[in-house]
């Protein structure tokens, strides 16, 4: 099962630099792997959501040739704060989870920023948040009410394949 | 149990944080560093492999429906000019045709009526061709079909909105006509094999010679004089016979007739000169 939720991880991040792009709209695209860590988050605890997020963080950080670890980190402390939402807030519905991304998102961002300031990163938070940020956490709103009711979808074929 | 989660946040804070640690002192070329790399390039590697390879196969497949979609409205587009290009082509023919034959009419002292080919008969046994003009527009049998080419043929029957045309070359037409240069009078009639041949006298012909042109005669008011009729290709002489034949190629293509003037009323006036080679 682990196995399975690396090779998801895998293959978002892998989709995220093959596939993604090809989705862009003014430069933004959406960030894969951070919506299938919450989501998975969302259905697996912390522990799971912590591990998927540090192994797609680790992968996109492999993958753009940044500094490896900052979206480890960031994607960890994602997937592990998301996994423990269930518990505390009523957060199964799409209508809470949609908006929870994009709000997860600009979170995400913040605290890369804040982690990448120890590191001298030269760009204005104003501009990262105006140009970057906010673009891509619609975005991944958007993506993420389209994958929910995919994943919807899916299980209630599987749901009606089992009762027949 | 409880502290479990913990324990593996910790883990991650702390394997992320050395990782970071290890990147930013002494510029990434420390021991640890070497190692991390050491071990993290091949997957690198192998992710960017598979990444272009993805991104190449992303392309492939993108321009693909690309390149088939511009295809598929190519090929529509090809086609519906192709199809508005021969139907250009046609109209551009038919206006060529019509303007000839409005020139011939013009040119003619003679009350005509233009008839379009609406059938056609070319079996061996009779060759005619069927006109969209009938006894409501006025079209009696006999009357002569000329295009500006000469002579087609006359009507053999009329019916209420069409005639039938009987082609010079009908195996039971039969035409009067001369030599337009010596004057020689002969009958031109009609082949099975949908030729012509001019059969006339022997004592009167015999300056006849091959390019000669073959006009209508006029006798007997039924064609005005000096309609051509075709062009003498071969002489048959049969020594001694009282008449001689002559081969003669129709000046009509008559396959090619997709409208005739009909001759509605008479004249004695010859219009051999009226008829010019090419139309």
């Amino acid at each position: 099962m682990r196995l399975s939720l690396l090779l998801m991880a895998f293959g978002g991040s892998l989709a995220q630099s093959s596939v993604v792009p090809s989705w862009s709209i003014a430069g933004i695209t959406p960030d894969l792997p951070l919506i299938l860590t919450a989501l998975i988050a969302l259905r697996r605890g912390p522990e799971t959501g912590c591990l998927v997020g540090f192994a797609s963080g680790l992968f996109q950080d492999v993958a753009s040739g940044g500094l490896l670890g900052v979206q480890a980190l960031s994607r960890a402390l994602v997937g592990f704060g998301v996994g423990f939402l269930p518990g505390k807030l009523t957060v199964n519905h799409p209508v809470v989870q949609v908006p929870g991304l994009v709000i997860l998102t600009v979170a995400e961002g913040l605290f890369r920023f804040g982690l990448l300031q120890l590191f001298h990163y030269p760009a204005k938070l104003n501009a990262l948040i105006v140009h970057v940020i906010l673009p891509q956490a619609l975005y991944n709103g958007f993506i993420g009410a389209a994958s929910i009711l995919a994943f919807e979808a899916a299980q209630t074929l599987r749901r009606r394949q089992t009762w027949i | 149990m409880r502290f479990r989660k913990y324990a593996l946040l910790l883990g991650v804070l702390l394997t992320s944080l050395l990782l970071l640690t290890v990147q930013t002192r002494g510029g990434g070329q420390t021991r640890a560093g070497d190692v991390l790399a050491f071990a993290l390039n091949p997957l690198q590697s192998a992710l960017a492999k598979i990444h272009r390879g993805a991104l190449g196969t992303w392309h492939v497949f993108t321009d693909w429906r690309a390149v088939r979609a511009e295809n598929t409205a190519l090929r529509a587009d090809n086609e519906r000019m192709r199809v508005q290009s021969l139907q250009a082509r046609e109209i551009d023919e038919e206006n060529r045709r019509l303007r000839r034959l409005l020139s011939l009419r013009d040119r003619l002292p003679l009350t005509t009526l233009t008839g379009e080919i609406i059938g056609r008969e070319g079996g061996g046994w009779a060759r005619s061709l069927t006109v969209n003009r009938g006894r409501t527009d006025g079209i009696a049998q006999q009357m002569p079909a000329i295009v500006p080419e000469g002579l087609v043929g006359r009507v053999a029957q009329v019916r209420t909105g069409a005639s039938v045309v009987q082609l010079l070359n009908d195996p039971t037409s039969t035409v009067g006509a001369v030599v337009q240069r010596t004057r020689t009078a002969g009958l031109v009639e009609g082949e099975p094999s949908g030729g012509l041949r001019f059969k006339f006298m022997a004592r009167d012909g015999a300056d006849v010679t091959p390019g000669d042109l073959i006009v209508t005669s006029g006798v007997g008011t039924l064609f005005p004089k000096g309609i051509p009729v075709g062009r003498v290709t071969a002489i048959e002489d049969k020594g001694s016979a009282l008449f001689h034949f002559a081969v003669v190629a129709p000046a009509v293509d008559f396959a090619r007739v997709e409208e005739v003037l009909l001759l509605t009323g008479q004249s004695t006036q010859d219009v051999a000169g009226l008829f010019i080679p090419g139309g």
